[in-house]
């Protein structure tokens, strides 16, 4: 059995069979971090699967989960002070007033998948709570997606609110969602636009490494 | 309401049905049941034909988004429970449904009635551009919907400024925004001499307080008019939406049902899009007391309902549904392209032959799938009422409806991920006048002559 059985294993979605495989490679000797490093690259073909939707979102669900039980596994059986090369790390949200979910869901898969750190707060998330979550975090980017024309403007809210904090330099802020377009960013001063899930992370990495 | 006198025992079902968290509601509950359900009734595919002759896998759809909605139910995400109803409950609603209404009022009223499979009865034309406008256009946009001759209901375009202020949803703005959105509907009915037009209103309202604020016999939404009432995607719900059930039943107004079941979620393929569309209807009959279901099925990636994935499912649910029940049900379409653009055209006319032939009746048209602003019209709109009252008028088979739909994909298809924006309101519309520029009203024609060579009969 091999890394190559393992990403097999995540990319279909099989948890329990992942959860095993790993404890056995590490078990043999295997490097956890050689590990999600592999699985890092597994999860960025099943990304780039269901960008072409030869895969639907419930196959990448059950991709993602195996992946973060088995590199859950991986950490904690990593060496003190090794660490996990991390992208870049996002606060995810939906704007408040706004309870639709399903794209800032498939945002925050797309970037797990490929070596981002996601925290999510959810939808109907206040804009302090963004900023709050930011700080705690000590995140390099806030990504609020908005599904209504209507609750466009808590997007523009929370750039406003960082500029009274004094914040606005610290975060790079990226906005999405159905309604919202290049102008909508531009006129907001949003430092990012994405079209769709599935551009963000390499263009969310490219920004960030300018 | 089909089922008012049960308002209460299914609202309280919020706080007594099963308890789930709403992160299990999706993929450990809807997801699992629908792949088991697709499978145990067999239902498959073929996207070549985006009009299919199958009566038995269509009956198949229908028993089997029944059982989707009995054992999945409406999930609540502020009280974390599950809405259900019983198959009884299910029979008693479709029995004290009515296969027609007369909705409107005066002269204005239509009587909108059921349509089975390859209907000759035409079918009941909501004209809208599911789009939002600049609040100098809003009120030439009104009355360029209203001048249309087959509208029999209308949905105006969404502000999102009210007094030059940004509209909030949830807040103060958002009701001056539907005030405002009311009174130029109001205004552009009577201008144009449909006082009484059915209107499906008010778009600008995303949060139940603008709902409830534009609710007036006098100078809003009547009685003789309806809501829609939104389901979360895919099938969750919230108090903010229940509270219009209520509101929208004890005002005494009509109510649709709307959803976007999405092809490539938590769906799955075609096959869980057309069993997710009844099961949602059934869900809008009993939870809503919905007199019609406004269905928009759409594309992850591109967000329009054009092209065969989606064409499939818009059938085969339409068929299911006119040949098991008397529902009322309108199609949404969602274009790729944009206004004045070729392509928009015959991407409405597909949908509209599609869904007409199917059973459904038609809601035209989201263009740019209704992502821009200004960027819709009422010309695309009447494409498809032209093309749905000419493919019931003549008897329209489904194979030929099949055959036609082919045709018109092969226009289209290869250009979804990258159609034209098009044009906007102001640039192919005299916006004083309310009416098409000569341009655009040479090249609807001259697409109307290409449809009529592959065998739609227009009326005029």
């Amino acid at each position: 059995m091999s890394l190559d059985n393992l990403c097999r294993f995540v990319s279909s979605g099989k948890k329990d069979e992942s959860v095993a495989l790993t404890e056995k490679l590490i078990g043999d000797g295997t490097d956890p971090l050689k590990i999600i490093s592999s699985l890092t690259d597994a999860m960025g073909e099943v990304g780039e699967q269901f960008a072409r939707l030869e895969i639907f979102l419930p196959e990448m669900m059950q991709a993602g989960e195996a992946m973060a039980a088995a590199v859950e596994l991986c950490r904690s059986k990593m060496l003190k002070g090794a660490v996990v090369e991390s992208k870049g790390k996002v606060i995810v949200g939906t704007v408040k007033g706004d309870l639709h979910e399903i794209g800032k869901n498939i945002l925050k898969l797309m970037l797990e998948a490929n070596g981002f750190q996601v925290k999510d707060v959810g939808y109907d998330a206040d804009p302090l709570l963004f900023i709050k979550t930011a700080e705690e975090m000590g995140a390099d980017f806030i990504a609020a997606s908005s599904l209504m024309s209507t609750t466009m403007p808590h997007q523009k809210e929370i750039i406003d609110l960082l500029k009274d904090k004094g914040l606005r330099d610290k975060y790079k802020v990226v906005i999405g969602g159905a309604p919202t377009t290049q102008d909508w960013a531009d006129e907001i001063g949003a430092d990012l636009y994405c079209y769709d899930a599935g551009s963000a992370p390499s263009l969310m990495a490219e920004l960030l490494n300018k | 309401m089909t089922t008012a006198y049960r308002l209460w025992e299914i609202q309280d079902r919020s706080n007594t049905g099963p308890q789930m968290d709403e992160d299990d509601f999706l993929p450990k509950l809807f997801t699992p049941k629908l792949q088991e359900i697709v499978k145990k009734y067999e239902i498959k595919c073929d996207n070549s034909n985006p009009v299919p002759v199958d009566d038995e896998m269509s009956d198949r759809i229908w028993k089997a988004g029944w059982e989707l909605f009995r054992e999945v139910g409406l999930y609540n995400t502020d009280t974390h429970r599950i809405i259900k109803v019983t198959d009884d409950e299910i029979k008693e609603a479709l029995y004290m449904a009515k296969g027609q209404y007369w909705v409107g009022a005066g002269k204005d009223a239509v009587l909108w009635q059921h349509r089975k499979v390859e209907d000759t009865l035409p079918p009941f034309c909501i004209y809208s551009g599911d789009a939002t406008c600049d609040e100098n256009l809003h009120y030439s946009q009104c009355l360029a919907y209203l001048k249309e001759p087959l509208l029999d209901g209308f949905c105006a375009p969404i502000l999102e400024d009210s007094m030059g202020q940004k509209i909030r949803s949830a807040g103060p703005t958002e009701i001056n925004g539907c005030t405002q959105h009311i009174y130029n509907m109001r205004l552009a009915a009577k201008q144009t001499g449909r006082p009484g037009t059915f209107f499906v209103a008010v778009g600008t309202a995303e949060h139940d307080s603008g709902q409830i604020a534009v609710s007036n016999n006098e100078w809003g939404v009547r009685t003789t008019d309806t809501r829609i009432l939104g389901t979360l995607t895919e099938f969750k719900t919230a108090d903010t939406l229940l509270n219009r059930v209520v509101h929208c039943a004890q005002y005494g107004c009509y109510t649709g049902n709307l959803t976007g079941p999405i092809y490539g979620g938590w769906c799955g393929g075609s096959e869980g899009v057309a069993v997710s569309l009844v099961a949602y209807s059934l869900s809008g009959l009993c939870i809503h007391g919905a007199i019609f279901n406004q269905h928009f099925p759409f594309h992850l990636n591109w967000g329009s309902n054009t092209t065969r994935e989606l064409l499939w499912p818009i059938s085969m649910a339409g068929q299911a549904m006119a040949r098991n029940s008397k529902l009322l049900y309108t199609s949404n379409g969602f274009a790729n392209a944009g206004p004045m653009t070729e392509m928009l055209f015959y991407e409405t006319a597909c949908h509209a032959l599609v869904s007409t032939v199917s059973g459904w009746h038609l809601w035209e048209m989201a263009s740019t799938r209704n992502k821009y602003r200004n960027r819709a019209t009422p010309m695309e709109a009447r494409m498809g009422a032209e093309v749905g009252h000419a493919v019931a008028r003549q008897g329209m088979t489904r194979e030929k409806a099949n055959e036609i739909a082919n045709k018109l994909l092969a226009k289209y298809e290869d250009q979804a991920a990258t159609a034209s924006k098009g044009s906007q309101y102001q640039e192919c519309y005299d916006v004083d006048k309310a009416i098409p520029t000569s341009e655009h009203l040479d090249m609807f024609n001259k697409v109307k002559d290409e449809i009529a060579e592959m065998g739609v009969d227009f009326l005029f």
